[in-house]
């Protein structure tokens, strides 16, 4: 006891001397430079090796201070005071107490702080006794140079000479960035660089290069003036070339060209190939627009929100070439035939942050010389009928598009959007072909054909949109219109001859069209929308909406006969048409959203008027008139919780209604082709489809496992099917039909986790289908069920940035069955198999090599086929930056390369088999201003 | 001169009273960069950033996210300040409440990050600052700057704080500084969290303490152990670590 007494009392007395002997105190006064006391004026303590602040105290009454219990060391005791230059002692004691006297301390300049601090809100940086200051706020006009944003700044003077002043002395060098690039007239920076460039000038004594080694101050006689140019006016661009030329008279050429800074972007980019390969891709695509790559006008029809909202839309409008976008045609490119493809635009974009002006024009040229097989054998209930088509065809189209968009922030409640977009397109398609029709193994009829088909039409398009939002947050409201016309002209020619022969394959009749048609389509669409939202409390939204659409298009039809050397209208099949569509959409919809959670109830009521009239030319028929309404209640459900960052679940019910086309609504006879006829149907109603849907996704960051789950159900009412019936002269004829039943099943999902981390990857995705759709054929409903499985493996090795290896497997089955016959239930399989290799091999080559083995088959015809492709190319990199690259490739080694396509159809099996273009050998050359990656792995997101 | 002087004992006695018992709520709001955040990643090339400039390059409509830092008796709580959203979808910010204890030198955080909520109870973490001699003006006060550095995220963290404020804490967990800290820029805008407004006079602060204050419980030298190798492993698989990783 006595003991831990004199134990305790040893150690309490060696703390004591021990802090005595190795801790200080500094004491101090802090004053302005005529003696009085600045109070509560903070004073830090540095350490005298890195400045890290080791304490901090401030000032009391008497312009005092004191740190105790200070290590022994080396400080820099520094006083601060806001508005004073800041003053610094050294402060070095092995334990002694250190008295610093009294710091003086000057005063910043009143017009500083007045004018840079106050007024342009800029910072001051102190350095010994001279001050710089931050420029980039100080307010100058739109092209001002620098010399006219210098005569704004406190403390600087220009002579009328344009030399500089600072602080009384000359400035006599004027760098850029901390580098000399105007040489040794300083005014040359100043009088051509552009203020608003400029992001900082910073002032300093110009030092001899004497004191620049030793750190020497001395008065210096002169200044030096370094403009720090702004991060985002620093221009980029990009630009390259590839061009290559190969074997079979295979060649390409691409090219972009792009400047930005950060107000105006500006590139070009062309393209042309007969290989197929070597199109624009999403970089091009990116480096063409800038900006707006992703700035889409959708989203103009408003809906529910809350969920996804594609839940109408118009029947039979567009969907032709003509209404494509620029986005759409930018990525045009077949794999299959022979292509030829010529592309080409022009992009400005110009972005003040308040207005973004935008203009794009786009050139696109497609040509594609494609043979084709096609055999769709259909089983009916008491015979096959096997049909034979083999076709050529020599389809080239040309299409100029422009677009204009304008979006300008009026203040900060009103934003507004004007789009225009126009486009001109021609297409010219040629195709001959034969087409066989076989009943049993028995031929029926055998028809020849060469269509001439020449197409060109106009479109204009202009849209506006403005966007509200007001004082109380959460509330908002949205408005637009559009307009949009096109006019489209086709004239084509058919010429067939049809030979229909009898059971012992006699030639019963010949059927011979020699026709000219003439179209004449015009489309009017106008658009109207309107938006509103409103805050119900913190949790609740309230939005309501209206759509309004209306579509009148008009036609003029002529067909001609060609008989006897005489051309006589088809009175028939030449007609007037004029349809008008009008939509009325109203809804509204309560949300709930908060913590993650949002959940919509929504409910619209909608409401179609068709109207439609069709002349014949004959003047003896009765017009055909469809004069119809429809109106549907269309309720809306949909669920989406996100409890945090990493996980996504939502949950919807989406209803649609999407009405007939008026076509199929007319009482109209289309016997355009002899073997295939079409009729209408006045009865036919909408056709209602309920949809549910859910996904799911997950990912663990630290295991780098994600996984995705979408899965869905959808069932009809009134689906839109059609009747058939084949005739004993095997002529079918089609009409369309509402029939009840039909259904859609489909679930997916994919998980990705490493092996190796960063090393050897693997995602396996999965996909289920199932889908059931009625038809009445030859008087019998039948229900084709279709279910297939594709589940597929990929593996990513990626040991180095000089070797990886990327392997994808995947497999399809499908089972078809049919409820009338049985017998006849079919499985198709698709496997695939690629592998690709990318290696750094010696002497700065690379070898770049891919293997594709595909196999189709089909148990019920037999039929198994595969398709074997291999590509190889070794390439190299020269110049600084690896700023070539030559290539040498072999595409298709094996020569197999071959369009092959095999589809379960309601009635059967429909297999085709294109030509493509197969092996041949090309030496590239690419030039790139940026340099090229040299590693051979790609970017992957999962 | 003489104004201020008086100036200056006016602020003395202010000062010298509110340093014990100075209270607030301050509102910051933090933008982040991601064009710069993305250029500054190691394996990006110079046309990959340059493409990243051109698409997205326009920060100018980022109007950031607030937070609030309540403080009082030399404790402060940071947190996501709620909010109505302009378009009527409210969104699940990540759990993160900070809870400095000045005098103590404690943390008591809920953090959630790497797919995972942690809750930190822990030695408040330790910056060495570096003040350097630059001032600025934020909401009315003069700030001074200083500089410090985080080795795990590679940035360099630039604070403003004003001595008008004797308060020690500041936006993020910083603090440390001789004065609240009004502003922090890291790696040079990459991510700005600025002071937007100051509110020194409500009567009575309380810090909104969670009631559910639930996570796996982890200290900063483990979790930072846990940051590091995640921002490894992103980088050298060539994946931005910072969308999962708050910057």
């Amino acid at each position: 006891m006595r003991s831990t007494y004199l134990f305790l009392l040893f150690c309490l007395s060696t703390m004591l001397l021990n802090a005595q002997s190795s801790s200080f105190k500094i004491d101090g006064t802090v004053e302005d430079t005529i003696g009085n006391p600045l109070i509560a004026s903070t004073v830090l303590l540095l350490e005298q090796s890195d400045s890290i602040m080791v304490d901090f105290t401030s000032t009391a009454m008497d312009g005092s201070f004191r740190f105790k219990d200070i290590e022994p060391g080396n400080y820099i005791l520094k006083s601060t005071y806001i508005g004073f230059i800041p003053k610094t002692v050294n402060v070095n004691s092995q334990g002694d107490n250190v008295k610093v006297g009294t710091l003086k301390m000057t005063e910043l300049a009143e017009e500083l702080m007045e004018v840079v601090i106050k007024a342009a809100k800029a910072s001051i940086v102190m350095r010994g006794d001279t001050v710089e200051y931050d420029a980039s706020t100080f307010k100058v006009p739109e092209g001002s140079t620098v010399e006219d944003l210098l005569r704004r700044l406190p403390g600087i003077q220009i002579e009328r000479d344009g030399a500089i002043q600072a602080d009384g002395k000359d400035v006599d060098r004027v760098t850029v960035d901390g580098k000399s690039f105007f040489g040794a007239d300083p005014k040359a920076a100043t009088q051509n660089l552009p203020a608003e460039g400029i992001s900082k000038v910073q002032v300093f004594d110009t030092k001899t290069e004497e004191e620049e080694i030793t750190g020497a101050t001395n008065d210096a006689q002169s200044k030096t003036m370094n403009l720090e140019l702004k991060e985002d006016f620093k221009s980029g661009g990009f630009g390259r070339v590839i061009a290559g030329a190969g074997t079979e008279d295979r060649a390409e050429l691409k090219g972009n060209f792009n400047r930005f800074n950060d107000k105006i972007q500006f590139s070009i980019v062309g393209v042309g190939n007969n290989t197929g390969r070597n199109g624009l891709s999403w970089d091009d695509y990116q480096d063409f627009l800038g900006s707006q790559s992703f700035s889409f006008s959708r989203g103009t029809e408003y809906g529910f929100g809350g969920g996804r909202n594609n839940f109408y839309y118009f029947g039979g409008g567009g969907g032709n070439a003509l209404e494509n976008s620029i986005q759409s045609v930018f990525f045009s490119g077949s794999d299959q035939g022979l292509p030829e493809n010529y592309n080409g635009g022009v992009n400005f974009n110009y972005d003040n942050k308040k207005t973004q002006l935008s203009s794009v024009y786009y050139y696109n040229q497609a040509g594609l010389e494609r043979n084709q097989l096609i055999n769709h054998e259909k089983f009916y209930q008491d015979f096959v009928q096997n049909e034979t088509s083999d076709r050529n065809s020599d389809d080239i189209s040309r299409g100029h598009r422009a677009e204009v968009k304008i979006e300008s922030e009026l203040d900060s409640f009103h934003t507004i959007k004007i789009e225009f977009n126009g486009a001109h397109i021609n297409e010219n398609d040629i195709s001959r072909g034969a087409i066989q029709l076989e009943e049993d193994d028995l031929l029926r009829s055998r028809s020849t054909y060469e269509n001439n088909t020449n197409t060109s039409g106009d479109l204009a398009n202009g849209l506006i949109l403005l966007r509200k939002k007001f004082k109380k947050k959460g509330r908002s409201m949205g408005l637009n219109m559009s307009y949009l016309y096109t006019q489209l002209t086709d004239n084509w020619t058919q010429e067939s001859t049809t030979n229909f022969f009898n059971s012992t394959e006699q030639s019963t009749s010949e059927e011979i069209i020699n026709q000219i048609n003439t179209n004449d389509a015009d489309k009017k669409l106008f658009k109207a929308n309107g938006l509103f939202v409103e805050p119900l409390g913190d949790k609740f939204f309230f939005q309501t909406f209206y759509n309004y659409s209306n579509r009148s298009e008009s036609g003029d039809r002529d067909v001609s006969d060609f008989q006897d050397n005489d051309l006589n209208l088809n009175t028939e099949l030449s007609r007037t048409y004029e349809n008008k569509i009008a939509k009325n959409r109203v809804g509204s919809s309560l949300r709930y959203s908060h913590n993650g959670i949002s959940a919509t109830v929504g409910l619209a009521y909608q409401s179609f008027s068709l109207f439609g009239l069709s002349n014949d030319k004959s003047g003896l028929l009765t017009p055909l008139e469809v004069d119809k309404d429809f109106n549907n209640y269309i309720p809306h459900f949909s669920f989406n919780y996100r409890p945090n960052r990493n996980g996504y679940f939502g949950f919807s019910y989406n209803r649609n209604a999407a009405e007939p086309e008026i076509q199929s609504l007319q009482a109209i006879v289309d016997n355009t082709n002899p073997l295939f006829i079409r009729l209408g149907n006045p009865a036919l109603t909408p056709e209602i489809s309920n949809r549910i849907s859910f996904n799911t996704s997950r990912t663990y960051p630290l295991s780098n496992i994600r996984f995705y789950v979408n899965g869905s159900y959808e069932f009809f009412d009134n689906r839109i099917s059609s009747r058939e019936n084949v005739d004993e002269n095997f002529v079918t004829t089609y009409q369309p039909i509402n029939l009840e039943g039909g259904n859609n099943t489909s679930l997916y999902a994919n998980i990705s986790f490493p092996l190796v981390v960063n090393k050897f990857t693997a995602r396996v995705n999965f996909s289920g289908n199932r889908s059931s759709s009625p038809a009445i054929v030859n008087d019998i409903e039948n229900t084709t069920t279709s279910n297939s499985l594709s589940p597929s493996l990929r593996l990513n090795i990626t040991p180095s940035q000089d070797f990886t290896v990327y392997i994808d497997t995947r497999f399809s089955r499908s089972k078809t069955t049919y409820d009338i016959n049985t017998s006849q239930d079919q499985i198709t399989k698709t496997i695939s198999y690629s592998a690709e290799l990318s290696a750094k091999l010696l002497a700065g080559f690379y070898l770049n090599t891919n293997y594709d083995f595909t196999n189709y088959t089909n148990d019920r015809f037999n039929e198994n086929f595969s398709i074997p492709i291999l590509n190889s190319s070794i390439y190299r990199y020269f110049l600084p930056e690896n700023k070539m690259e030559v290539r040498l490739s072999i595409y298709d080694a094996l020569n197999r390369n071959v369009g092959f396509s095999q589809v379960a159809t309601d009635l059967g099996l429909r297999r085709s088999e294109t030509n493509a273009l197969g092996r041949y050998v090309m030496l590239s050359l690419t030039y790139n201003i940026r340099g090229l990656k040299s590693s051979v792995k790609k970017n992957s997101w999962w | 001169m003489q104004k201020t002087l008086i100036l200056g004992i006016l602020l003395c006695i202010a000062t010298s009273m509110a340093a014990q018992d100075i209270q607030g709520i301050v509102t910051y709001n933090r933008k982040v960069n991601w064009i710069t955040i993305m250029s500054n990643l190691p394996y990006m090339t110079s046309e990959e950033i340059d493409r990243n400039k051109l698409t997205w390059g326009d920060n100018s409509k980022n109007k950031g996210t607030n937070f609030e830092l309540f403080f009082k008796k030399q404790k402060s709580l940071y947190t996501y300040k709620p909010e109505k959203s302009e378009r009527g979808y409210s969104r699940n910010g990540d759990k993160f409440v900070l809870i400095r204890d000045y005098k103590n030198k404690t943390t008591q955080d809920l953090v959630e990050t790497l797919g995972k909520t942690y809750k930190i109870e822990d030695d408040a973490p330790k910056y060495r600052w570096k003040i350097l001699n630059e001032i600025r003006e934020i909401e009315g006060f003069l700030c001074m700057k200083a500089e410090t550095t985080d080795t795990i995220k590679d940035q360099v963290i630039h604070a403003w704080f004003t001595d008008k404020i004797p308060f020690y804490g500041g936006p993020e967990g910083f603090g440390g500084l001789p004065g609240l800290i009004l502003e922090i820029d890291i790696n040079n805008g990459s991510s700005l969290i600025t002071a937007t407004n100051i509110d020194l006079e409500t009567a009575e602060v309380k810090l909104p303490i969670p009631k559910k204050m639930k996570g796996k419980e982890i200290t900063y030298t483990e979790l930072n152990k846990k940051l590091s190798k995640y921002i490894k492993d992103s980088i050298e698989g060539e994946k931005n670590p910072y969308w999962r990783v708050r910057y």
